[in-house]
Parts: structure tokens; C-alpha cells; sequence
């Protein structure tokens, strides 16, 4: 680490923050609080810093560890396995989808790649018209968006994109389609391109370097390396959580908690996965139920450097393709691009032996879309189901017919962008499939490859869904202000709150939505005391 | 037994999407474990072919990077994953393994490299799932595993920032 990079997290220690890592207790210890927030992502980060402000003692307790700017070291076979969920490795039961999601203090804010949108439009009418959201419209949240976009310094990137998303831009401005420049949760932004890695100059605003320093200055307690592994509850109240040290050894300490409020903020997999485990009412059967926005890969080759390993990860999009037959009609994609870093694209492509090192070759001139398809808006992509297993859990999300209608769709649809764009060779990352000289041949191939489960790569950097939320109890297990409906001192408060995907980035959603209901629920726990 | 829990889907060839973890640190082992050493000094040839240097010092050198890293790549990889890859790996090694995954006898390392390209291309195309996650998940695994070693971005010409150094 390059010595006048401050690292706040340490500082922060040194000064006295309170912070316990779990694999470092000798024995069993029980922790009490006003609050405890399970996770550390977008949704806990957000809560623990509005609760802390309202005076009320918080407990945040991580399954991860706490890794900061001094570990970031911008290598993905240091990130991987010490930042995402399995070593980001995560996949669908069938192998279909490979999920990336973050696993330590900050959760997913520490990984991703800064995009910030708020909640679409469409998205918020079609919750409260079919799943009976009130309260969450585009005028009511303004105000808790322009918090967060202020709190978070999110703003539109300023600079050039760098020419993998110039590719994007300048495709849309061929065609005539929407493109959108990107709004990104940084401040003082080097420019690296390394934001999956962890930021290694705290440029990015995730909750590692933001709102968790605010809550531990006002006193709150962060619990790193403990997992949730059961909620005690009788009747309508919750009683207590339990947690397990992470270290593996047999003498792993058991953390017990009891508080006035419990908030799971675990993201959109382990919330619900505690929720079962602990066999909490679900009469409806809706929890985990889960969407991805399964995406799709479209590289490219140009006759001039692109870099995509440098520069702002995302900076443009394209929603032309998202909306187009309204919110429950066909599914739509959006259009972005991801960093192109060795582990990532290598491995997301196809092939082995010569033509894929041939491939390789020409990695700092190969240019890459991504098509997020919008998931969870009609019988067409009713997403997938979080079940538990003997070992922990696993996600069910089977690729239908209709999603494979989409994914060519999609591909085509990168093609010609990527082709208007300028390059000379397109590859659909669909096995058994060959370089693609100009846009008719691309087409023609498209129309016609085989497609589907194992031989098409299918990613998602996306989890939604979960414990929903709404007003009707057939439909939700929350309500809209992330209250259970079944635990009158429980909340839910991240990414498994939305009763669709989003059709856009999730975290601003997440951010603005919990802010506006963590402030709520301060409200009523301070009136109460 | 192996056979059953294979045939009934319990093995799903793991995603591996992954990296040698802490090449970079002390723990650096000159002497890599040699599990499974054997199975991959053939495979990785195969997988790598075009991206391995043909000269033979540089060759063998990368070859065992490559197989420290695969080694630790599985070390951090989730325990159901881990048994499904392990799994695999030793009905490789195994002359009834193989019988069912390549309906043939006879060890990986006295097969021609036509007939390893064969085998992988059999399973990548085979009409089960089974087979095409058991090509998926060695594919990964090496792939990944090879590209996470710095050493080996030189033909990418690729490398991270160097400010962290300053």
C-alpha cells in the first residue's frame, strides 16, 4: 500500500472504534443492543448509520470479514476469495447462472462497480399496482434519493468514459438508441478501474469507507466473521439471534444477541435463508423467491487498444431495450459493459486450448457489452426460489423459453451496437460459436445458434428479491416500510425487499428506499423510549 | 457409490471461478502439493494449449504455477463444491472413473493429446448435463487458475497499477 493513501478503517481502529472480530473470541459471548443489524451492504450500512444518528445503540453483525484499503491489493485472485460470496464462485443449482456478490463489511458496496440509478419509474408503478406497494413513488422518494445521492457524493461521471463504454455511446449514437451517462458513488476517483477488487484508494463511496465510520464514531459496535445461523422467536416477537465465528475450528465461539429491534440486511440470499432456517411463518410460501437479472456477454475485437481493464468500469447505459412493451410485457434487457480484468474474461468466455488463448491474445482490444435481463414482471421470468440444504442453501432459477427468446434477442441486439460501434469482429459468448465478421453474418448466426442452459453464459452481479414487500400478505412478507408482517420487532432492510428485479443497478435503490425506512422505524424506537 | 451420487447430479462440476489466492505471500510453496499433480500435468497442456511457452524450462515452470494455484483455488472454495470437484478429479484418476466418464481404461497420461481434445470435446458437446458440468468445471478451474497468476499476463499485456508500490 503506497504510503500516503490513508486507510480509514484502520485510522479509525487505532482510534477506538468498537470492532470484534468474531474468529478472534476465545469463548462464547452474548451481546446486547437497542438495535442489531445482520449485514453490512447497502441496506444494513445505510440503517446502521440512521439509527446511530438517532441516538439509538447498534450492533452490526457481518458473516464476512472486515477487509479495507491496505488489503486491497488489485489482484482478482486476492478479491475474489477474501470479498465475494464463495469465492465468487456462487452458481445457480444447475450451474446456469454465475452470481457475484460481495461478503465482507460493506457487502456488495465494496465490490461493485459504482453504477447508481434510482428506482426506475416503472418499476415503482408496477409494484404498487401488482403488489401492493404504497408509499414508494417517484415524487416520495425524491427527497430520500437526494439524500443519499448527497450523502454519497453520487453525481454523473464527469470524465471521458473509457473506450469500452465509448464503444456503448458511440453505438446508441449510430443507431439512434438512448444511451445515459452513469452516476457513480465516488469522490476524488482515480480513474483505475479496479472498483470489484475493493477501492484501493477509498475514491468509492460504499458503506466501508461511509456510513459504517459514521455509526462506530457514534458509538456503534461492528462484529465481523460471525454468521447468523438462527433467530429464536415466539409469537409475534423475535428474541433473539444467534451467530457462529467463521474460523472453521471446532472452537469457534457462538455469539448470542437480544434487542428491541432486529433489522436482516444479508442481502437477498441469506435473508431469507435465516427466515427458513429459523422457520418463521411464511403461510403464502413467498420467501426466496429470488431474481437476477440473468445477463448475457457480447464480445467484441477493434483495430485499436480499448483497455477495459482501465478507467471507470461503468460510465455508460443504454435502457432502449428495457421498457419497450411496458413494464409487464416481453422481457427487456439494458444494455452496460463490465471491466475487463484476466480471471473475469477468461473465464466468462468459451473455449479452451488455441482458440481461446488466441482470444486472450487480444485482450487489451477486446471490448465487451452485457445485456441485464429485467426478471420477475410477468408468468414469463417468474425468477427463481432460495431453498435450504443440508449444507446451507441453494438457488433454484431455471431458464425458460422465454428467457432464451430474450438472451438472442439480446445478442443480436449487442451485436449490431457493437458493429455500429466500430468493431471488427463480434463472438455472441455462446459455445460453438465462432468470430462474427460484420453485422449481417451476426445476425444470421444468431438467429440460428443453439442457445441455452450450459452452453450460453448466463451471469449475474444482481440479487433481488426474497422477503418482499407490500401491503397484502399473499403477496409480501414485508410491509412497505420493510416491517414484517409476522414480527412486530423485525425489519428487513436490502436488496430481498423488492417484490420484482429492478431493470436498473440495484444499489441506489436500496440505498434510498432503506434510508426513507430506517428513519422511519428511528422514529418510532426513539418515541418509544 | 461414487457413481450414484455422480449419475444422480450430486457432482455438478464446480464453478471455480477463482484464483491462486496468496501466491504473492509467504506461503508460497515451491513444492506444490502434489495433489492430483499427475491429472493436471496432463490437462492443463491441453486447456492452456497456445497459451503455455513452448520452451520446455518456461514450460514446466508454468505448468507448475498453474497447478499451485488450481490447488489453491479449490483450498478457498466452498466445502460442496470442493467434494464435487474432488469427486471428479479422483474418478479421473481412477480406471472404473474413467470407464464411466470416457468409456475407456486407460489413464489420462497415456492418451495422445488428440485423444484428450477428443474426450474434453465429447463431454463439451455430450447431450447430458452431467458431462458438460463435468468440461465446465475443469475448464474453470484450470482457466481461472492459470490466469490468476501475474506471471502469466505477459502475452496479455495486461498489468494492475503501480502506484500501490510507490
Amino acid at each position: 500500500m503506497a504510503a500516503n493513501i490513508i486507510d480509514p478503517i484502520t485510522t479509525g481502529l487505532a482510534a477506538g472504534w468498537q470492532h470484534i472480530d468474531a474468529n478472534q473470541l476465545t469463548e462464547n459471548q452474548h451481546f446486547e443492543a437497542d438495535v442489531v443489524i445482520v449485514g453490512t451492504g447497502a441496506g444494513g450500512g445505510t440503517a446502521a448509520e440512521i439509527l446511530a444518528q438517532a441516538g439509538l445503540s447498534v450492533i452490526m453483525v457481518e458473516g464476512g470479514p472486515l477487509k479495507s484499503s491496505s488489503d486491497f491489493n488489485m489482484e482478482e485472485r486476492t478479491a475474489y476469495p477474501d470479498l465475494y460470496q464463495q469465492a465468487a464462485a456462487m452458481k445457480t443449482s444447475d450451474k446456469g447462472i454465475g452470481i457475484f456478490q460481495g461478503r465482507s463489511v460493506g457487502g456488495s458496496t465494496t465490490v461493485n462497480w459504482t453504477t447508481s440509478i434510482r428506482t426506475p419509474d416503472n418499476a415503482l408503478a408496477f409494484w404498487e399496482k401488482e403488489k401492493s406497494v404504497t408509499g414508494l413513488s417517484t415524487e416520495s422518494l425524491q427527497p430520500w434519493f437526494e439524500k443519499m445521492e448527497a450523502r454519497l457524493n453520487i453525481s454523473e461521471w464527469q470524465f471521458q468514459p473509457n473506450l469500452n463504454n465509448a464503444a456503448l455511446k458511440e453505438g446508441c449514437e449510430k443507431l439512434g438508441w438512448e444511451y445515459t451517462v452513469i452516476k457513480r458513488n465516488v469522490k476524488g476517483c482515480w480513474n483505475t478501474g479496479y472498483c470489484g477488487m475493493g477501492c484501493p484508494v477509498n475514491a468509492k463511496q460504499s458503506m466501508l469507507v461511509t456510513t459504517i465510520p459514521s455509526a462506530l464514531e457514534q458509538g456503534a459496535t461492528l462484529i465481523s466473521n460471525a454468521k447468523v445461523i438462527d433467530l429464536k422467536h415466539k409469537g409475534d416477537k423475535v428474541e433473539g439471534l444467534s451467530a457462529k465465528a467463521q474460523s472453521g475450528s471446532s472452537s469457534a465461539a457462538t455469539l448470542t444477541f437480544s434487542a428491541k429491534h432486529y433489522i436482516l440486511s444479508a442481502g437477498a440470499i441469506h435473508t431469507p435463508t435465516i427466515l427458513m432456517r429459523a422457520k418463521t411463518p411464511d403461510p403464502h410460501k413467498l420467501l426466496g423467491k429470488t431474481f437476477l437479472h440473468p445477463t448475457l456477454l457480447s464480445g467484441s475485437l477493434f483495430d485499436k487498444q480499448i483497455d477495459g481493464h482501465s478507467g471507470a468500469p461503468q460510465s455508460i447505459y443504454s435502457d432502449e431495450f428495457v421498457w419497450r412493451d411496458g413494464a409487464a410485457g416481453e422481457m427487456g434487457y439494458k444494455l452496460e459493459v463490465p471491466p475487463i480484468h484476466p480471471i473475469l474474461i477468461a473465464s466468462k468466455t468459451i473455449g479452451y486450448g488455441r482458440s481461446h488463448a488466441e482470444l486472450m491474445t487480444h485482450f487489451n482490444n477486446l471490448q465487451v457489452m452485457i445485456a441485464l435481463v429485467r426478471d420477475g414482471y410477468s408468468d414469463q421470468s417468474p425468477g427463481g426460489q432460495v431453498r435450504l440444504t443440508d449444507k446451507g442453501f441453494a438457488l433454484d432459477y431455471p431458464l425458460e423459453q422465454p428467457f432464451w427468446d430474450t438472451a438472442r434477442r439480446a445478442f443480436a441486439t449487442m451485436a449490431e451496437l457493437q458493429f455500429a460501434a466500430g468493431a471488427k469482429k463480434v463472438l455472441p459468448i455462446n459455445d460453438g460459436i465462432g468470430m462474427q465478421l460484420n453485422w449481417a453474418q451476426a445476425k444470421e448466426t444468431i438467429a440460428t445458434m443453439d442457445i441455452g442452459l450450459l452452453k450460453t453464459i448466463v451471469a449475474s452481479a444482481h440479487v433481488m428479491g426474497g422477503c418482499a414487500m407490500g401491503d397484502d400478505k399473499t403477496l409480501s412478507m414485508i410491509n412497505s416500510e420493510g416491517q414484517s408482517h409476522y414480527f412486530e420487532n423485525l425489519s428487513v432492510m436490502d436488496g430481498s425487499m423488492f417484490p420484482t428485479s429492478l431493470g436498473a443497478n440495484p444499489q441506489l435503490s436500496i440505498y434510498g428506499i432503506v434510508a426513507r425506512n430506517a428513519t422511519l422505524l428511528a422514529e418510532r424506537l426513539t418515541a418509544k423510549t | 457409490m461414487k457413481r450414484r451420487t455422480f449419475l444422480t447430479g450430486a457432482f455438478t462440476g464446480t464453478a471455480a471461478l477463482a484464483l491462486g489466492v496468496s501466491l504473492y505471500t509467504p506461503e508460497v510453496n515451491d513444492n506444490p502439493d502434489d495433489t492430483h499433480r499427475l491429472l493436471f500435468s496432463v490437462l492443463i497442456p491441453i486447456f492452456m494449449d497456445g497459451a503455455l511457452p513452448e520452451v520446455a524450462n518456461y514450460r514446466d515452470a508454468f505448468l507448475n504455477r498453474t497447478i499451485i494455484a488450481i490447488n489453491q483455488t479449490i483450498s478457498v472454495l466452498p466445502e460442496d463444491q470442493k467434494q464435487e470437484l474432488t469427486q471428479l478429479l479422483t474418478m479421473l484418476e481412477s480406471r472404473f472413473g474413467l470407464l464411466i466418464l470416457t468409456s475407456s481404461i486407460t489413464p489420462l497420461v497415456l492418451r495422445s493429446p488428440e485423444q484428450l481434445n477428443e474426450m474434453l470435446e465429447h463431454w463439451r458437446h455430450h447431450f447430458l448435463e452431467m458431462m458438460q458440468t463435468a468440461y465446465i468445471g475443469l475448464r474453470e478451474l484450470i482457466i481461472s487458475s492459470y490466469y490468476a497468476c501475474p506471471e502469466h499476463w505477459g502475452r496479455l499485456h495486461y498489468a494492475k497499477p503501480t502506484f500501490l508500490d510507490a
